[in-house]
């Protein structure tokens, strides 16, 4: 794309227009490319660029905002005058505003040259061997449903009238193995997710196994009776749920009264094994940047300590509203939308001991490794759920047969109040932002299957 | 602008599809599209945003053998769409060549005519459209606590053109009012919502005026704060007007899209002709329905749209293709190639999705149950096609008592597996309704519409929190 315009100079062009307006322009371009394979074979390949412009406009608190893929020059000036328009039907309100420039500290390690240097030709031979582990890591897996290897370079860039010219690259490659299991005509699926910086560092042979297992222990599970138990929630599980949790941290649902962990803060709303922060900058993290999605930095926000709420994410918009400073945590879809507020890298801080360590405490229990339905089975305004689970009997310390077809019920609350311990085993996966958590082992739920 | 899907003239296009047959590949497309959208979303009565954009872009996909390989960028200049043909070119692999066919425009059997297009209307209608659907939900009950109303419009000009001939050119208009309320009273909080949608323009607020929208959501909040605990196990549970097709559509049609069965992940893989659910079952996916919001003249790869039927009164009858998966099963295709947009490859996808209705009163189904749950609305589910397993929330839901609807019920689901479940189905009422929805799939969301008649499982899994 070297015959287009670099992404600060159409940001500029974006914002030339304002004439006492409050102005920003974001722009983003990415490079991605997929490889899925099956049976041997490469499915799809796909290669992807592209890149776009947002401006957002305030003029006497009313806010407006257009966007457009991959505009010209012309066309990103053009941009300003369609958000100035879209302005004049805003409802006025003293919290729309546009953050003053910050003190942007760069991540070392974030951009890494080997992502855009890798032949296509390795990335597609990845995606053949990570369909061969995972088949030949496991008697009963002798086919996949998918494999998928992907990796993307992106950019940034964002200007204001307020004198913020802000810009950062990073590079992210993932792999994904969705294993079959069969057994006299039964078929159970398993998966597994990994992302690094760089293909290097991508445990990409763990992913393989580690679907095949879960699948392959599936198969031949029952519908446990209903009783309450302890459950053990694995790394995926545990995601699941933090994830209906994540919006309730966003002070934008606490301030519009769907939070339910609103008037809380300096509260126990946990017990006191479970400390959760959200952290934009560990190297580690998936959604790891030096600025949010308005060019505030990021920074390490304690949420939870010891079970005691600590403070809610915000973006600019959200601060001002409450008379706070913007957490970091502006984010939107790319340059087709106004900033919202999420967690970047929300992550339950792991404990001392490996999962197995754990399941030894515990004589009667369940261990979950998937949740389905969370989505439409919590309510994330009430917290209360009830959830489909499959996962493994727990007795006398280690897991013992499948159970498939059981439903887990309660409330975000209690699932929080009853956490006992956490496990060393941290996993990162895609949320809002990303989810990273290790097993957790919950008190008591009502596991009922009938 | 630099470019509209419509301008892309024959000699170009045929030039790019020799480009992207280059280095083999049996078959080679281009797919151009140009959409400009308007949204609007008003909260805790405020207009929070108005927001326009235009999205635009091409892709270029090359098949050889059974590899797929696909280059996008969002430009639809010469030297971008020869970049991508370039790019989807080295990545195809020899694989059999075809010799390009010249192209002929294709004119639609189905046209989904637009009285009124939304993008014709005044911003300043639009927001009087959010605002009466806010003042209706405030004005429906004291318990009324929030109210966001989210409007959205998007017309989309498309072009594909494929190097066995065909190209087609459509232009769709889509519009959507949605309302979801929270109410609270002592400390219980519920959420209800509504949203029509259709493949049309302001049209849709006749049959759908704005303050019923948000009336209706505001209703079932309203009602949900009554609710008792879900009884959990298993029981009977009869499914109101449009929610067996939700059902419908993740317990089964998920299992006859071809990439699932040509996967071996279906469980419906290979049984054509089987009994598999109730005689009472006969289920179509219809991307003709006129205004459905999940309706088009072409597929997102040129078929014209047609009606399938899925289930003929309980025999499994037929499986949803697109050119793929037709041709690898020498199948025809039945037009369910779809793609979010030029960023994504079409994959087999459900439009419209209906159990047809049959005969009989809606209530004497409820009379005929003695004890069970009535799922008035479902919400979203999730389902394992390699099993059938799914999952569905109940949003609107009531516990049936000898033969009568009682309380509200809070906080259940339903679980089961999607055969059993169809089995299971021993009546079918003779009313219909339909729901707008967005069905994800591979990270693809696409407007789909499920409808159905109401209907009652003989026996399934209810999660609730409750004896």
């Amino acid at each position: 794309m070297a015959d287009r315009p670099d992404l600060a100079e159409l940001c500029g062009a974006a914002i030339a227009g304002a004439n006492g307006e409050q102005a920003e322009a974001y722009a983003a371009e990415s490079r991605r490319t997929e490889v899925k394979a099956r049976g041997g074979e490469v499915d799809a390949l796909t290669q992807a660029a592209s890149r776009g412009v947002g401006v957002r406009v305030i003029v006497a608190g009313r806010l407006g905002y257009a966007w457009a893929a991959d505009p010209d020059i012309g066309e990103a000036a053009n941009l300003f005058d369609a958000a100035r328009e879209a302005a004049t039907f805003g409802t006025p309100d003293e919290a729309n505003g546009l953050p003053r420039p910050g003190s942007v500290e760069p991540i070392p390690g974030l951009f890494r040259s080997a992502v855009g240097e890798l032949e296509p030709e390795r990335k597609v031979s990845l995606a053949l061997e990570l369909e061969r582990a995972s088949i030949s890591s496991h008697p009963e897996v002798r086919r996949v449903e998918e494999v998928m290897y992907g990796d993307a370079l992106s950019r940034v860039a964002i200007a204001s009238t307020e004198g913020l010219a802000v810009e950062y690259r990073r590079t992210d490659c993932w792999c994904v193995v969705s294993a079959l299991a069969e057994r006299e005509g039964e078929t159970q699926s398993g998966f597994a997710f990994r992302v690094a910086r760089e293909p290097d560092e991508l445990e990409w042979e763990e992913a393989a196994r580690e679907a095949a297992e879960r699948g392959g222990r599936l198969l031949g599970g029952t519908k446990p009776s209903t009783q309450r138990l302890p459950v053990f929630l694995d790394p995926w599980a545990a995601a699941s749920f933090l994830g209906v949790l994540a919006p309730s941290l966003s002070a934008e649902e606490v301030q519009k009264g769907r939070s339910l962990l609103a008037g809380l803060i300096g509260e126990r709303v946990g017990s006191p094994s479970i400390t959760l922060v959200d952290d934009g900058r560990r190297p580690d993290g998936p959604a790891t940047a030096p600025f949010d999605d308005e060019g505030v930095p990021t920074g390490r926000i304690p949420l939870l300590d010891e079970g005691v709420l600590r403070a809610y994410l915000h973006n600019t918009t959200t601060a001002r509203r409450d008379g706070a400073e913007s957490t970091g945590n502006a984010s939107r879809a790319g340059y087709r939308g106004v900033p919202g507020v999420s967690p970047t890298n929300l992550v339950v801080e792991p404990g001392a001991d490996p999962p197995e360590t754990l399941l030894g405490r515990i004589d009667r229990g369940v261990y979950v490794q998937d949740v389905k339905g969370v989505h439409s089975g919590a309510n994330p305004v009430s917290g209360e759920f009830s959830v489909g689970a499959s996962g493994l009997r727990v007795e006398g310390g280690t897991v013992a047969e499948p159970l498939r077809e059981m439903t887990i019920a309660s409330t975000l609350r209690d699932v929080l109040q009853r956490v006992v311990v956490v496990a060393d085993d941290l996993r990162f996966f895609p949320g809002a932002g990303a989810i990273g958590t290790p097993t957790i082992l919950i008190g008591e739920m009502t596991v009922a299957g009938v | 602008m630099l470019g509209c899907a419509f301008m892309l003239d024959e000699s170009l296009v045929s030039d790019v599809l020799r480009a992207a047959l280059a280095s083999g590949g049996r078959f080679a497309e281009l797919f151009a599209e140009e959409r400009r959208s308007t949204q609007i979303r008003l909260d805790d009565r405020r207009i929070e945003e108005l927001s326009v954009g235009l999205d635009r872009g091409a892709g270029v996909r090359v098949i050889s053998g059974d590899t797929t390989a696909y280059a996008y960028s969002n430009r639809l200049d010469r030297g971008a769409l020869f970049g991508a043909a370039e790019a989807a070119a080295a990545a195809s692999r020899g694989g059999g060549r075809v010799k390009l066919v010249d192209q002929r425009r294709s004119e639609p059997a189905t046209v989904h005519a637009v009285r009124a297009p939304a993008s014709d209307v005044e911003p300043e209608r639009k927001v009087a459209w959010l605002r009466a659907a806010d003042d209706a939900a405030r004005a429906h009950a004291s318990e009324v606590r929030q109210v966001v109303v989210s409007y959205g419009d998007a017309v989309q000009r498309m072009m594909v053109a494929g190097s066995e001939g065909r190209r087609v050119e459509e232009e769709r208009h889509r519009v959507r009012l949605m309302a979801q309320v929270v109410a609270a009273r002592d400390g219980v909080v519920q959420t209800g919502f509504d949203g029509p949608a259709a493949l049309g323009g302001e049209e849709l607020f006749e049959a759908h005026p704005p303050a019923g929208i948000g009336a209706e959501a505001a209703r079932m909040a309203v009602t949900m704060l009554d609710g008792v605990a879900a009884p959990a196990g298993e029981m009977a549970v009869v499914i109101g007007p449009a929610g067996g097709g939700v059902l419908f559509h993740e317990a089964c049609g998920h299992g006859l899209e071809a990439d699932t069965v040509g996967k071996e992940a279906s469980v419906y893989r290979g049984q054509l002709g089987e009994r598999l659910a109730s005689p009472l079952v006969t289920g179509v996916d219809d991307s003709t329905v006129p205004g459905g919001w999940g309706s088009f003249s072409f597929d997102d790869e040129g078929t014209p749209s047609a009606r399938t039927v899925l289930f003929d009164e309980g025999t499994l009858a037929g499986y949803l293709y697109d050119r793929f998966w037709s041709g690898k099963h020498d199948a025809e295709p039945t037009a369910n190639g779809r793609r979010q947009s030029y960023a994504h490859l079409p994959i087999p996808r459900m439009t419209n999705t209906f159990i047809e209705p049959r005969e009989g009163d809606p209530d004497d189904i409820i009379r005929d149950t003695k004890r069970g749950v009535y799922a008035k609305v479902l919400g979203g589910g999730q389902v394992n096609p390699a099993t059938g397993d799914f999952v569905f929330g109940i949003a609107e839901g009531y516990l049936i008592e000898d033969g009568r609807i009682t309380s509200p019920v809070r906080g259940a689901n339903l679980i089961g597996n999607g055969r059993a479940i169809l089995e299971a189905v021993d009546a079918v009422a003779g009313d219909f309704d339909r729901r707008p929805g967005t069905c994800g799939k591979d990270g693809q969301g696409v407007a789909v519409t499920t409808g159905s008649p109401t209907l009652r499982i003989a026996r399934m899994t209810v999660g609730g929190t409750g004896g």
